[in-house]
């Protein structure tokens, strides 16, 4: 799952951004890719923590761990989707919220099987998404703009028609999933991340609308030029982050066993960060046109991995956040040094 | 000249809030009260600093998510810095204006010296900044706030013009200036519309975004200090609610996220135009279950009116949705 | 309350660690004591976990806040804090219903669980829940304001965020009592539990209709803060209103007859008793079948640790009387809902 790159994106890194002089291996580009410096961090705080709590790796917490990140992973996919196209979707936590009420709903007030409850919320999640996508390109309007009002429509919508009530009533079959263990140490949520992130590399890398949606992103112009309708791929993108986006508010539901309006906080604001985090960590450009799947998985699993790092060293309970913020920072510091390394010493 | 002011950023939602302004009048004359006026202002006063800490780091090409962080840990500082260490007011301000520099300059520095983009860096220093806040006050607020520092908060001139609306006035013509006639504002706007062009002409993008993010923290701090003689507290979490708002205001006042293109005028007619919808909201006793419905479709209708004179004033630009 | 500086809590954090030492040959009891997020209203219970830990010779009863309003973020202290060895758990619900799978999941592990403050909305397996039965103390602040306007009293109503269902509760039940008075509810503001938000909507809402109301209710900490300061700011006496929680800006409002009370609470003796209760079930104490715990709206085992209406001739003693009800509250709590071996 490496970089899917369409050539004529900007690429800021100051690295990176030196024409290479000589034709690289994909090895050696790997070795200078966002993801194999996520990797060797992902090692190294591992290491960092187990050393000082031992109990980093035991069993429960790796559980516990991949549960998170697994949540997410999918948040992260789900505005990944949209900065490809160059957008910004800041209804991602509105939109997840909304179709796991509705899926919510159609288990305990329609009765159905939590399969096609799931496949509604999913459906839901994509109209919602699909919704934003028309807005953004019949307006011609930025999609910051477009998705911050929708986001309050949608949100509102929602506390109106459920007058914030939740929906308990969930399947035991599907509640289960957010507890079950495999091999003691995986959540089935993990593997559904996993799976949906290779599934969403397939698509970016060998379907026509997914190397379509790139190039839109990428240059909307020189697209519409080479026949590609721009307008399309981008409410294609605003659909699929919409229901990857309901995909998280489903986990979330398992794992609580119960469709929770506050399950994103107010407004869905609470998966702004984490909707952020993973996609620019793991190396897609704000600007859009450049992808990476594993990227995204990797930044939002080392972001997990450091809170809970940090919350198990006990640093004073009010401080937390200001070591997590100093993490960050040495984590994307140690990244540059080492593509800096490499670059001099010509290793690559 | 008429012709050029209706093409300026700032025009379409000037016309939007004029519009409102005239509209709500009518069908609530409660809302043209002199009482009413100035908590209008109040509310434009803070709300426009909020927006131009964001303003300048848009005009820049970056986006800074660590403004309500920022106000809120120089908010702190200077309700703190008066309560523990009983310091006058003034000085407190100026060292909690001091803290905002601080922390804008480290945000400059950072972006500009690893070339890591300033989205990353400043969404790890507003992990830091707000954890600095909370470590400092354990969600605790200083309530000893000086008598004077309360004064200034409510007082207001003939009853309309509130007193925090002149730091935001001479801020907001201080800014223009800057930006728009002085060559270190103008080399700001040239890095947002085209670094590589910029850096090409001998202008040293580094400074500039040390800048931008100076002027940036100060700004948010500003705004955090005059929230607590408002609120007559040092509450921890002061600046929590910025981010939306932040972004949204100077968009709404046709600012290009891209870098390069921002208006002061603009920025202060998104102010307005949001205050007034949170106004309406109250004013019209909305059902609170309905509040965030009402909120979107407004923004919806004041973006949307603005665009549709755009549309018709120029010619459309396809692809330009992203 | 004394602000403390960074020193003083690391200084503090280092003597508890002392004291956990010291204590930990009489007994394995690990509490955490974990709040929804920062909120002032939970500083209490740093204290009372170290008395309790003291008191009753606990291995440790810690104040763990997460750092965000989050619930994925109190999920993630809750779990890290099992993987740290805590045992016994004291947890203000950051959602009544959102809450319960991971309090389930505590459980699970043998621990005791606590619904501190607020409650879990049954089933849950918390054994149960002790603090303020959050739609009753709303009706009772309803009534004591609309006693003293009368009837046909024309009241406003800020409360806090609707994704909380709490707020939902408190909404119903502020209706139901001016429903009961022959008063009327005119306006609902809700979603401004933050500062900013706050101030606008509720400087707004006064400056267009101070003439058309006679009374104010709030039922959450910021909303009544910001309330209490703008009567003073116009100072207007004839609006009466009342307030929730101990904020010293309510407290002085009240002195100085701008507001005319406030609902308390008992959040050190929440702490206090729930950290002494979680080692006595650790210890061999069940609760009783048929102990006599009070059915509320969320849960049908509900104990009331103190919520009590508060006006200018009790602000001054509030602590006191505080102190009295988690006397009397602790007095016989192990005869009342335990049997022990």
């Amino acid at each position: 799952m490496a970089d899917i790159e369409q050539n004529s994106a900007p690429v800021r890194n100051p690295v990176t951004a030196h024409p290479p002089v000589r034709q690289m291996t994909a090895v050696q580009r790997f070795f200078l890719s966002n993801e194999f410096g996520l990797i060797v961090l992902i090692v190294l705080f591992t290491i960092i923590f187990a050393s000082i709590s031992p109990m980093f790796l035991s069993n429960f917490s790796l559980y516990a761990m991949g549960r998170t990140a697994a949540v997410n992973i999918m948040i992260g996919f789900s505005m990944m989707v949209v900065i490809v196209t160059g957008g910004l979707n800041l209804g991602v936590g509105a939109i997840g919220v909304c179709g796991a009420m509705f899926g919510g709903w159609l288990m305990q007030a329609a009765g159905l099987h939590w399969l096609p409850a799931c496949f509604g919320a999913l459906i839901v999640g994509a109209l919602l998404g699909a919704t934003n996508g028309v807005m953004i390109v019949k307006s011609g309007l930025h999609s910051f703009i477009i998705t911050l009002a929708t986001m309050s429509v949608m949100f509102g919508a929602m506390i109106f028609l459920t007058q914030a009530e939740s929906f308990r009533e969930i399947s035991p079959a599907f509640s289960t999933l957010g507890r079950m263990k495999i091999l003691a140490v995986l959540s089935p949520m993990l593997l559904t991340a996993i799976v949906i992130g290779v599934l969403l590399w397939l698509a970016f890398k060998f379907t026509t609308v997914g190397r379509e949606i790139l190039a839109a992103g990428a240059n909307a112009r020189a697209a519409e030029l080479s026949g590609i309708r721009v307008g399309r791929m981008i409410t294609y993108a605003h659909a699929l982050s919409g229901v990857l986006a309901v995909v998280a508010g489903l986990m979330l539901v398992s794992r609580t066993g119960a469709a929770i309006p506050s399950m994103a906080g107010q407004l869905g604001q609470d998966w702004l960060l984490p909707a952020f985090l993973g996609p620019v960590l793991g190396g897609n450009l704000l600007t859009g046109g450049r992808i990476s799947v594993l990227g995204t998985f990797l930044g939002a699993f080392l972001v997990t991995m450091l809170t809970t790092g940090l919350l198990l060293m006990q640093v004073g309970a009010f401080w937390v956040q200001t070591y997590l913020g100093l993490l960050l920072l040495i984590a994307v510091l140690l990244d540059l040094a080492r593509r800096s390394y490499l670059a001099r010493n010509k290793l690559v | 000249m008429t012709q050029h002011i209706t093409k300026s950023d700032w025009f379409g939602p000037f016309v939007v809030s004029v519009a409102a302004i005239i509209v709500v009048g009518i069908l609530k004359p409660s809302f043209l009260t002199p009482f009413n006026i100035q908590i209008l202002l109040l509310a434009i006063s803070v709300n426009a600093l909020v927006a131009f800490a964001q303003m300048v780091i848009i005009g820049i090409g970056q986006m800074n998510l660590s403004v309500g962080a920022i106000g809120g840990l120089a908010a702190i500082s200077f309700a703190g810095m008066m309560e523990v260490w009983g310091l006058p007011w003034p000085i407190a301000a100026m060292l909690a204006l001091a803290v905002g520099l601080l922390a804008g300059v480290l945000n400059g520095a950072l972006v500009a010296l690893t070339g890591v983009s300033a989205f990353v860096i400043t969404l790890a220093t507003l992990s830091v900044f707000k954890g600095i806040n909370l470590g400092i006050t354990e969600a605790q607020p200083f309530y000893e706030i000086p008598e004077a520092v309360k004064w200034i908060g409510n007082a207001s001139l003939f009853g309309t013009i509130p007193l925090l609306f002149f730091p935001f006035a001479i801020t907001a013509i201080a800014l223009w200036y800057f930006l728009f006639r002085l060559p270190l504002g103008r080399t700001i706007l040239a890095v947002g519309g085209n670094s590589h062009a910029a850096e090409l002409s001998g202008i040293s993008v580094p400074k500039a975004e040390i800048v931008a993010h100076a002027i940036s923290g100060v700004l948010a701090a500003m705004a955090g200090i005059m929230l607590v003689a408002r609120l007559e507290l040092g509450q921890p979490s002061i600046g929590d609610d910025w981010l939306i708002l932040s972004f949204a205001a100077p968009v709404i006042g046709g600012a290009l996220l891209t870098g390069g293109r921002i208006s002061v005028a603009g920025t202060c007619c998104g102010v307005v135009i949001i205050a007034i919808i949170t106004q309406v909201l109250v004013l019209f006793n909305i059902d609170p279950f309905l509040v965030q419905v009402v909120l979107g479709l407004l923004i919806l209708w004041a973006v949307g009116v603005n665009r549709l004179r755009e549309i018709r004033g120029q010619r459309h630009v396809p692809g330009g949705a992203a | 309350m004394t602000k403390r500086p960074v020193l003083k809590a690391t200084t503090a954090a280092i003597l508890l660690g002392v004291l956990s030492t010291q204590a930990s040959a009489d007994s394995t009891t690990r509490v955490a004591l974990v709040p929804g997020g920062p909120h002032p209203y939970f500083a209490a219970w740093e204290q009372a976990g170290k008395d309790a830990a003291r008191d009753f010779g606990l291995a440790a009863a810690d104040y763990r806040v997460p750092q965000k309003w989050e619930l994925s973020m109190q999920n993630q202290i809750l779990e890290s804090l099992v993987t740290q060895g805590y045992n016994a758990f004291l947890v203000f619900p950051g959602d009544p219903v959102g809450t319960v799978a991971i309090a389930n999941e505590l459980a699970g592990t043998g621990a005791p669980v606590l619904a501190l403050a607020g409650c879990l909305q049954d089933p849950s397996e918390a054994k149960f829940c002790m603090g303020t039965d959050t739609g009753n103390s709303a009706y009772l602040g309803a009534k004591e304001l609309l006693e003293v306007l009368g009837p046909g009293a024309k009241i406003a109503h800020f409360t806090g965020f609707l994704v909380d269902p709490n707020t939902q509760l408190r909404i119903d039940a502020v209706a139901r009592a001016a429903e009961e008075a022959g008063a009327e509810v005119i306006q609902v503001i809700a979603d401004i539990d933050a500062p900013e938000p706050a101030e606008e909507k509720i400087n707004a809402y006064l400056a267009a209709h101070a003439g058309d109301v006679d009374g104010i209710i709030t039922t959450a900490w910021v909303p009544a803060v910001v309330a209490a300061n703008a009567l003073r700011r116009i100072g207007d006496k004839r609006i009466k209103m009342v307030g929730i929680d101990h904020d010293e800006v309510v407290m002085n409002a009240i002195r100085d007859g701008y507001v005319h009370g406030t609902m308390l609470q008992n959040p050190y003796g929440q702490g206090y008793i729930g950290s002494f209760v979680a080692d006595r079930l650790r210890s061999g104490c069940e609760v009783k079948a048929d102990a006599p715990f009070k059915s509320i709206a969320l849960t049908d085992k509900f104990i009331d640790s103190g919520t009590v209406f508060a006006g200018i001739d009790a602000v001054d003693n509030y602590v006191a009387s505080m102190q009295a009800i988690t006397a009397e509250l602790m007095e016989g709590f192990e005869d009342t809902y335990l049997t022990c071996s």
